[in-house]
């Protein structure tokens, strides 16, 4: 009798499952075309570097009618097959990698398949048909770096600080700029003031861009020390660094900072309930992504290097229109609910507001050098050169 | 009476068929119970797969049509799938040389990594193409069982249980990975990943265009080498008593140390093959990139791989091939009909669960029931 | 600051940092002792952040712990169901569980319309508590400490620990003895699962406060190698849940200092609590005893 009763189970599972398989619809409708990202390990849901990439993508698809498929790769091994398969299929007009992880891989096909369209991010691979799209990250963490030193001693604290992933390349752009802009924040101040408030670094590699507690305890770490800024450079980890200001500033019984957090790569300014995100480095990946799909769908794509940094808006310190921008893709996210955000505009607005307009001035003076090429914000690629500017700019 | 001696020499010719053929097919057929298992549980995780794809309106027919052409369909995607299994077979080795010895080794993750870093150091000297290759895979081998040796001298020596031991040599392993390539590995000109593999200690690729290379050969030779080691040498032979009645072998005087440092030590070399294997013949890069991207879970994956090839060399092979499938499969799933490559994961974990149930291999016993009746009839 | 304050950043964080590798730790030492080996705590524990941050959003942070509790109920009694009734491979059943979770847990966050990453409220987060040991202590802490106590009370003074070692010692003598064997077995895998379930509900309604892909990281084997820790005994799991969060507290702590930079390579530093814990184990600890019948089904004979 059991094995009736089980066969009869099978049998209406079975049937119930083919059931389905009839009623469900075919493919989508027929699209003007398509077009193809591949992300690296780190995939989508960091709110910044990858959420980034297919925000710009995904918008560009929208623009000119195009269809957008997501290519996720789940270890290093994926990136040449997924990328294989992409050209092979024929179908893209074009394949955006996002991540310098990437690489080899679109090296290697993009000589395989001369005909098809590519871009990558973060990284230079030099064919005629690929994009290679860098930004000036060290240029942008040199904004925030000033700015975080100018309001750190503006508020009183002694140090500011850093919590970044695993070490690698892109992330001692950072490290780099954020260094000089502490560095010129400091001497700005004595500038105006005339005391040299010394701020210092705090700055820790976590080893990850996934165990987000890791994040929590190293700005808990830093918060302790004196940190008044927290600079997120770990994509998801910021979600661990913002849970220590917030707790911190709940602490001394308020809603708003200091301590403040400094987002990265996304504006994630609408975070922190709109005042415990003082700003953000913004690393306009979207803007990339979006100008490759443009220049694809007008004509006028080419193999070229195109480089993003504070002349051009593809990297900037978050301002209110971009605010405005960010709020939708974070309520999409769910780290908001649509009923937050006037309250969020507001508080944001006050955080502001709260600062001297003088250092928000001094930025702007900042970025406006570094555009005309009077200020030459220092980088690194190699450890050689990260170790030189550490040394340089010490900031103890 | 003519009758009668027709009817005897029918019988004989039955018992005649059943001895030769039949008994034999029948036994073959009940030895293969594993495999059928396997089989049937592939298809219910397969099903249950299905189920989440129809709860979340995905078109169940397309993703697994998406899937079998990504994995099996073509010689391309084949290819693909064997090149996922190369390292997936040596991990799997290295659980199952573990649980036939009665130890549940999960440091394998661990010596990965150690064994494709000893792989990537060896590419700082030069050497002849064919030396080179082969001082670098026995490099990674070496590495891994080294790797291996402080939890099996901490178990032997002071009864720390294996679990411990190789769960923290793993997390150690990882930031051992992380300093050594960031720092002593490292690309001078590319920082995000060490040195590449040089071609003289590359596996040649052994389909042009795919990721598969002649690896697979050394992770093949491995399955014949553990099988010959476990079921034809007293060694292999006191091992799996050990993992089969620890009480009976004290009694027989079978040394608990030796068959420890044997499994702990053989699985090290298998776990090193593996890290070694994988960078020495993955293209395009021969390299390991800072964050491990490429080894992480290629250990845990080996645990997947040895439960479902019932810890059997030749199961294992069978296993890896079809996981590296799924693996590679996963990859078309997500263009075509857009099923998110995590589906993939779900599947493997519900096959597992469902090999798990002895239960739900009734259906088969039925079936052999019936064959042994008509036998006898 | 001074060194006390130090001390006391650390020890805040520690104590969080424990509370989910010691729940789960807690609740395996419940189904070991009973014969059950659960592989899959990683897999609970990261399916149940998922599930109680969801909770805490439908219905706030009661609801959400609910929820994650309930998950963990949910698996143990598939857990238990397989490896009692069914006579399964408990570890087979593990290995299953944690592929599971890993994967459904990515699935329902690309579902949920923000792949990777989900929020939960503040106001649906478990509410801070001041005590006189320190401000804005989580309450689950509070119970942390104090379950292993109850857990060894009722391991060692009860009759249902007496049931439940008899289980997990010798099957076919207790089942002489009129205990049986497999809803004893089953309870407590259940039993303890849920606890998994509530640790991985902390860290996404109350800790972290949202659930990401990868949330666990690993806390799953390390409550794991916990119990192996402990030898089965509920108060050493405290001890070993502290060391761990502990030194993993203090090297995220001390690796953010800047002098320490000089000294020592930032990859080493993370290493501590791993090396701690070997050694611990190694020098004080050493062989320890599991019950006779662990990792196996029982058939009566």
């Amino acid at each position: 009798m059991q094995g009736k009763s089980r066969l009869l189970i099978l049998v209406v599972a079975v049937s119930l499952l083919i059931t389905g398989l009839v009623l469900l619809p075919g493919a989508g409708q027929a699209l003007k075309g398509r077009v193809a990202v591949i992300l690296d390990v780190g995939g989508r849901g960091d709110l910044s570097f990858n959420d980034m990439g297919f925000k710009g993508t995904d918008e560009a698809a929208a623009d000119f009618g195009l269809q957008m498929d997501e290519i996720q790769s789940a270890s290093d091994a994926d990136y040449l097959p997924n990328t294989r398969n992409a050209a092979i299929s024929g179908q893209y007009d074009l394949i955006i990698g996002v991540g310098f992880l990437l690489t080899d891989a679109f090296n290697t096909v993009a000589a395989e398949f001369p005909n098809q369209k590519f871009a990558i991010i973060d990284s230079v691979v030099d064919q005629p048909n690929v994009m290679s799209i860098v930004f000036a990250e060290n240029e942008g963490s040199a904004l925030v770096g000033a700015l975080s030193a100018m309001v750190a001693a503006y508020y009183g604290y002694p140090k500011v600080g850093v919590v970044l992933g695993i070490e690698i390349p892109v992330l001692y752009h950072f490290e780099a700029g954020y260094r000089f802009g502490i560095d010129w924040g400091n001497k700005k101040y004595q500038q105006v003031t005339g005391t040299n408030p010394n701020i210092g670094l705090l700055w820790t590699y976590t080893g990850t861009f996934s165990d987000i507690a890791k994040g929590y305890a190293a700005s808990q770490a830093m918060l302790a020390q004196g940190a008044g800024l927290i600079y997120n450079v770990a994509g998801p980890l910021g979600i661990g660094d913002l849970q220590a200001v917030t707790e911190a500033v709940f602490a001394q019984r308020r809603e708003a900072g200091p301590p403040f957090m400094i987002g990265v790569d996304a504006n994630q300014d609408y975070l922190g309930d709109g005042h415990r995100v003082l700003a953000s480095m913004m690393k306009r990946v979207d803007r990339g992504c979006y100008k490759a799909v443009a220049d694809v769908v007008h004509g006028t794509f080419q193999g070229e290097i195109v480089s993003l940094g504070v002349s051009n808006r593809g990297i900037a310190i978050s301002r209110y229109q971009d605010l405005l921008d960010f709020i939708e893709f974070g309520i999409n996210a769910g780290a908001i609910t649509a009923a937050d955000k006037d309250r969020i505009i507001s508080n944001w607005l006050t955080m502001r507001q709260g600062i001297p307009y003088w250092i928000w001035d001094a930025v702007s003076d900042l970025e406006m050098k570094i555009v005309s090429g009077e200020i030459v914000v220092p980088t690194a690629n190699t450890v050689d050169e990260m170790l030189a500017i550490r040394a340089q700019y010490p900031l103890p | 009476m003519k009758g009668l001696a027709f009817i005897a020499r029918l019988r004989r010719l039955k018992a005649w068929l059943f001895a030769r053929l039949i008994g034999p097919a029948a036994r073959a057929i009940a030895r293969l119970r594993p495999l059928w298992e396997s089989l049937l549980a592939g298809l219910i995780g397969l099903a249950v797969g299905a189920i989440i794809m129809l709860i979340y309106h995905f078109n169940p027919i397309q993703a697994y049509f998406a899937l079998f052409r990504g994995s099996f369909g073509t010689v391309y995607s084949l290819s693909e799938a064997l090149a996922n299994a190369t390292p997936l077979i040596l991990t799997g080795l290295t659980f199952a040389i573990g649980l036939r010895g009665g130890l549940f080794n999960i440091g394998a993750e661990g010596q990965v990594y150690i064994g494709a870093l000893a792989a990537i150091a060896l590419s700082l000297f030069k050497l002849p193409a064919g030396l080179h290759l082969i001082v670098t895979l026995l490099a990674g081998m070496l590495a891994g069982a080294l790797w291996s040796l402080p939890a099996a001298i901490l178990k032997i020596a002071r009864g720390v249980h294996e679990v411990i031991s190789t769960i923290m040599f793993n997390w150690i392993a990882h930031f051992l990975s992380f300093y050594l390539i960031a720092n002593i590995l490292v690309d001078p000109r590319r920082a995000e990943k060490t040195i590449s593999i040089l071609p003289t200690a590359r596996f040649p690729v052994l389909m042009p265009r795919t990721s598969l290379s002649y690896g697979i050969l050394v992770s093949i030779f491995f399955v014949g080498l553990v099988l010959f080691l476990l079921w034809y040498t007293t060694i292999g032979f006191e091992v799996r008593a050990m993992g089969f009645n620890p009480a009976a072998c004290r009694y027989a005087g079978i040394k608990r140390w030796r068959t420890a440092l044997f499994a702990f030590v053989m699985g090290g070399f298998t776990a090193g093959l593996a890290g070694a294997v994988d960078v020495m013949g993955r293209p395009p890069s021969y390299a390991i990139f800072s964050g491990l991207g490429g080894l992480v879970n290629l250990g845990f994956n080996g645990l997947g791989v040895a439960m479902i090839g019932r810890n059997h060399p030749v199961g294992i092979v069978l296993a890896a091939i079809f996981f590296g499938g799924l693996m590679a499969g996963g990859r078309l799933m997500q263009i075509s009909p857009g099923v998110p490559l995590e589906l993939i994961r779900v599947v493997e974990g519900a096959i597992i669960i469902t090999l798990a149930v002895p239960e739900l291999i009734r259906i088969f016993r039925l079936f052999r029931g019936k064959l042994l009746i008509w036998r006898r009839a | 600051m001074t060194i006390l304050d130090h001390f006391f950043g650390i020890l805040f964080i520690s104590l969080h940092a424990m509370v989910p590798i010691t729940l789960a730790a807690t609740g395996e030492v419940l189904g070991e002792t009973a014969g059950l080996f659960n592989i899959g705590l990683e897999g609970i524990i990261l399916l149940s952040a998922l599930t109680g941050a969801l909770g805490a959003e439908a219905g706030g942070w009661v609801v959400g712990l609910l929820a994650g509790i309930g998950t963990g109920v949910a698996i143990g009694l598939l857990f238990g169901l397989i490896s009692t009734y069914w006579k399964g491979d408990q570890l087979i059943v593990g290995v299953g569980i944690n592929l599971l979770a890993i994967g459904f847990v990515a699935f329902q966050l690309i579902i949920l319309g923000a792949p990777g990453f989900h929020a939960v409220p503040r106001a649906a987060q478990v509410p801070n508590i001041n005590t006189p040991l320190g401000k804005d202590l989580s309450p689950l802490i509070f119970l942390t400490l104090a379950l292993p106590f109850f857990a060894y009370y009722l391991l060692s003074r009860t009759q249902v620990g007496l049931k439940l070692k008899a289980v997990g010692e010798h099957p076919a003598a207790a089942d002489v003895a009129g205990i049986r064997v497999n809803i004893t077995r089953l309870l407590a895998a259940t039993g303890g699962a849920s606890l998994a379930g509530l640790g991985g509900a902390f860290i996404s309604v109350d800790w972290i406060g949202s659930v990401t892909k990868e949330i666990s990281a690993g806390r799953g084997f390390i409550a794991l190698a916990t119990v192996v820790f402990s030898g089965l005994n509920p108060l050493l799991v405290l001890l070993g849940g502290f060391i761990f969060g502990f030194f993993e507290s203090l090297a995220t702590w001390i690796s953010t200092f800047p002098g320490i930079k000089a000294v020592v390579r930032w990859e080493i530093v993370p290493m501590t609590p791993y090396i701690v814990t070997l050694l611990v184990v190694a020098g004080a600890i050493g062989r320890v005893r599991f019950p006779a019948a662990l990792g196996r089904p029982y058939i009566r004979e």
